[in-house]
């Protein structure tokens, strides 16, 4: 737990990260916060839920619900097929499932080569940004999941809650 | 030892409030009159392990008051005091202060000293009161006061081999003038054994049956008072305060007593570490031997064999005012665990006895100090084995004593598991359930000529996890009489206050509930209970008035009715009155009339502020109470009924699903989706009609259903999905939430079932009109409706709609 307290606004405890592509962009987690990947499979909906979050789904025995982060930041196409990949993460005590376009390596990186976001207007707030990395000419937009998946515009938690 | 003691804080907190709740039911169980001596025992074997266990925590303020109260009910069960009620009383009042001190050590707000001090004075009070020797022998009782100087009749009835013997005849008579001056009326002989003596002493006669105790067989003993005021001039014999002296230790008469040959074979085996032996003995053997035992670690064998020489068949229905000075290092020290809880007696009496190398206690300490300690690492042992809290008590035979634990080693019959792991072990048979259905599914494709094994086998898997489901959902379950058992105590204090009588009666103490509802329907239950009481039973003129016995009759009741569970509080008291409420209503401003049914006046009472009490009490009366009643129960998917007949009494019916975890549901589906309606809140289903459907200022839908006009409400509206418009092609589903009825607009019917409920919330948040989530037998997630939400909810749309 300690790990997870230290690692907001922080480079996680690990240096190792999971990236996915939203679009042509890529993104970097904490791989600590992953508890699997798979396929994307048929969601239950939920009433007057806002349309990123696609609705739940039942992890062996679990209701998850399942948030589609290219709708949320506008990112490529939300199409669901196949290839669709579902990270599940495990936040907190929470269980919550991303929609991304497509998981493509585990990374390793120090503080070293993280530099802080500059401060854009961009709809992903740089309070959920732990900054941006390079590794081999790519551009990777570290995000710090846990904060940005507790925050109050995800509406995934209760307003009393967070 | 002061390292890991913490970790046996949770132990003894559980085994403390169930000693606690286990003392209060045998005392408001107990016969004031004639209390059975069996309770008695358990109830300050109770009062024991508190004192033990608190003094090992160094929880010292409990040790005290279970100390003083111990000195009590010692006194009790050995009959030095007659019962009263006040010490009923006090002893409960005892009880409420350490369980207030209980939950102070668990964190809670510290017990008013006053309280405690309070308490304490009152049962020193008590236990200080005149002695009332009532020896739980064959004889009469002597009511004597210590000091003055009686004449008794002795008649006893030597064993043959004793009365033959001069000189063992010629050693009683010498150690009773030393207690008594002696006038003999026969002396036995081998003829007749027959011992029978005017006794004139200041010796009370617990005193002298304790003395004579060691020469004569207690049961053969008769001491009756004199004639009167016969050889008085014996007075100057009063003072004798001689102690028997040393005699010959050889009286030889017991030695065939088969509770000595018991002790000692006990003794033989009292450096076997595991206590096992003290199973094996008979409950009577037992207690002689755990004296035995304990003081043989001091004692070399010649000395045991001449204190058992002595040794009664029943040592603990002697009455021995002293406590031996074995018994304090176990008591103080609180490391006994209640294993020497009948100690004091043995070792008091066994201290006492003539003719014996005097045990001093220094020499008893140490001897007691190794044995105890194993005590204490068996009841660790016995910790160790228990999870964290929450617990649930697994088995009905759970209730333990902890002096039997110990003494019973091997054969406890239950477990303490934490709720977290039976939840786990319920959510992977769910897990199961459903993989299984999947199975069954995917198979149901085969060709059944070819695939025949593969069938059967599935077949077999279904029948085994349904069974094992089964078994899963029944370690949730309790008896009812968790919650009954509190109500006798709730029942006496109030029908003392309200200067009631009451007989109160529990029906079906063994209904099984789920864990979860049998927390939730106490404060509901109790509410109803003191409702009665205050407002139902009359009080016993008015009763007698009445024509009915003085003593009104309170009926808890639970039993299994189909797929639920009913629970009725019924009274005999006035009943309830009809005028009075309507009036009440009236005043209250609910639409009422005259021509309502009884059974619809009898739900204005679940009015909120509702109370036709005329003095508000403070047992109830404050019309805060029904309304919550009714709508706890309503959370608990249950249903609270009414029925009352004036004069002949109230009975209040609370129906409550088996369970939280399963729910009998209908399936709808609504525009691809699954929903659960509760089948609870079902009250039909219909195929509408085109012209049953009218709208209400021009866009809220109502539905005309047998005189009656219903909100009309599509769910597929409510929850933004896209369902079938045409009323024609759909069905309704009518249903009855707090607001009233509607009628939900559905697409498909898909079935009934019971569904495991799952939570929302935990990875997600509420969401209004949806109670929960379960998963269908495909592996998909359906959701639960929360019927009043989705009428609400609906109306508001309606609403919406409307402004836009």
């Amino acid at each position: 737990m300690d790990n997870l307290e230290n690692s907001v606004g922080n480079v996680a405890a690990s240096g190792e990260y999971l990236t996915f592509t939203l679009g042509k962009e890529e993104y970097g987690i904490d791989i600590l916060k992953v508890q699997e990947i798979r396929g994307y499979e048929a969601v239950t909906r939920i009433a007057n839920a806002p349309a990123f979050i696609k609705g739940v789904i039942n992890l062996r025995g679990v209701i998850v619900p399942i948030v589609d982060l290219r709708i949320k930041f506008n990112l490529g196409d939300p199409a669901y097929d196949q290839f669709t990949v579902v990270i599940i993460l495990n936040i907190g005590k929470r269980v919550v499932g991303i929609v991304v376009d497509g998981v493509s390596d585990v990374i390793q990186l120090n503080s070293d080569n993280l530099h802080p976001a500059p401060e854009f207007g961009s709809v992903l707030d740089t309070r959920y940004l732990l900054g941006l990395g390079t590794v081999d000419g790519r551009m990777i937009i570290m995000v710090d999941i846990e904060q940005l998946m507790t925050s109050q515009e995800m509406a995934l938690v209760e307003a009393a809650a967070a | 030892m002061s390292i890991d003691m913490s970790q046996f804080y949770q132990v003894f907190f559980e085994e403390t409030s169930e000693h606690l709740a286990n003392m209060e039911s045998l005392l408001l169980n107990l016969d004031v009159d004639n209390p059975s001596l069996e309770d008695l025992n358990a109830i300050f074997r109770a009062a024991h392990s508190i004192k033990g266990g608190s003094g090992t925590f160094g929880f010292t303020d409990m040790t005290e008051v279970t100390h003083v109260l111990e000195g009590l009910l010692d006194r009790l069960r050995k009959e030095e005091l007659a019962l009263r009620s006040e010490m009923v009383d006090a002893f409960l009042a005892a009880g409420d202060v350490l369980r207030g001190q209980l939950a102070h050590h668990q964190g809670g707000a510290a017990v008013d000293g006053e309280e405690i001090r309070d308490i304490c004075a009152r049962l020193t009070d008590l236990a200080s009161g005149p002695a009332e020797p009532a020896p739980s022998q064959p004889g009469p009782s002597l009511p004597a006061p210590p000091g003055e100087v009686r004449h008794l009749d002795l008649a006893c009835l030597l064993p043959p081999d004793v009365a033959e013997s001069d000189g063992a005849v010629n050693n009683i008579l010498a150690a009773l003038e030393e207690i008594a001056a002696v006038t003999l009326r026969h002396r036995p002989d081998a003829a007749n054994g027959l011992l029978e003596a005017r006794l004139v002493t200041a010796r009370s006669d617990a005193d002298l049956r304790e003395i004579l105790a060691f020469y004569l067989d207690p049961k053969e003993l008769e001491l009756v008072p004199a004639g009167d005021g016969a050889e008085a001039a014996y007075g100057l014999f009063a003072e004798t305060p001689a102690p028997p002296a040393a005699e010959d230790p050889g009286y030889g008469f017991f030695t065939d007593d088969p509770a000595a040959t018991d002790a000692i074979a006990a003794t033989s085996s009292a450096d076997d570490p595991g206590y096992g032996f003290f199973a094996d003995l008979p409950e009577a053997g037992g207690e002689s031997g755990e004296g035995a035992a304990t003081t043989a670690a001091g004692l070399d064998h010649d000395e045991l064999f001449g204190l058992f020489d002595d040794a009664p068949g029943k040592p603990e229905v002697l009455p021995n005012r002293e406590v031996g000075p074995g018994d304090s290092p176990a008591a103080v020290e609180g490391q006994g665990y209640g294993l020497y809880v009948d100690a004091p007696g043995g070792l008091g009496l066994f201290d006492d006895a003539p003719g014996l190398p005097k045990l001093p206690p220094a020499s008893t300490g140490p001897a007691l100090r190794p044995a105890a300690a194993e005590g204490q690492g068996g009841t660790a042992k016995t910790g160790r084995r228990l999870s964290d809290d929450p617990h649930i008590e697994l088995s009905k035979a759970g209730r333990r004593d902890t002096d039997k634990t110990v003494v019973a080693t091997g054969s406890d019959t239950s477990i303490r598991v934490s709720v977290e792991k039976v939840d786990q072990l319920i959510n992977l048979v769910g897990e199961l359930v459903i993989t299984q259905a999947m199975l069954a599914q995917a198979a149901s494709d085969l060709d059944p000529v070819q695939a025949e094994k593969l069938l059967a086998g599935i077949d077999l898997l279904s029948r085994n996890t349904r069974d094992l489901q089964e078994s899963v959902m029944s370690i949730r379950m309790l008896p009812m009489s968790m919650v009954f058992s509190r109500f006798p105590r709730v029942v006496r204090d109030l029908a003392g206050k309200l200067n009631k009588q009451v007989d109160m009666r529990t029906v079906g103490e063994n209904t099984e509930l789920d864990k979860g509802l049998i927390e939730k329907i106490t404060d509901p239950l109790t509410h109803l209970v003191r409702n009665s009481l205050d407002h139902g039973i009359e009080t016993p003129e008015r009763r007698v008035a009445a024509g009915k016995s003085p003593k009104g009759s309170l009926t808890l009741k639970a039993s299994h009715q189909g797929g639920a569970v009913v629970i009725e509080v019924m009274d005999d008291g006035a009943g309830l009155n009809r005028t009075r409420i309507l009036d009440k209503a009236r005043e209250k401003g609910l639409a009422v009339s005259d021509n309502m049914t009884d059974h619809e006046v009898w739900q204005l009472i679940f009015a909120p502020g509702f109370s036709t009490a005329e003095v508000v009490t403070d047992v109830s009366g404050r019309g805060v109470g029904m309304d919550v009643v009714k709508r706890n129960i309503e959370e608990l998917g249950g249903k609270v009924e009414l029925e009352s007949s004036p004069g002949f009494g109230t009975r209040t019916v609370i129906r409550l699903p088996l369970t939280l975890a399963i729910l009998d549901g209908m399936s709808v589906g609504v525009g691809g989706e699954t929903f659960i309606v509760p089948i609870t809140t079902v009250v039909e289903s219909l195929q509408p009609s085109l012209d049953s459907i009218r709208t209400l200022a021009g866009d809220s839908r109502m539905m005309h259903i047998r005189g009656e006009y219903l909100p009309f409400i599509s769910l597929a509206e409510a929850f933004g999905l896209e369902g079938v418009e045409d009323v024609t092609r759909g069905l309704v589903v009518v249903v009855e939430g707090e607001e009233g009825k509607a009628a939900l607009f559905v697409d498909e019917l898909l079935g009934q079932q019971q569904v495991v409920i799952k939570s929302l919330e935990a990875n997600y948040r509420r969401v209004p009109g949806i109670s929960g989530a379960t998963i269908m037998g495909d592996g998909r997630v359906a959701m639960i409706l929360d019927v009043a939400a989705v009428i609400r909810l609906g109306l508001g749309s309606g609403k919406r709609r409307l402004a836009a």
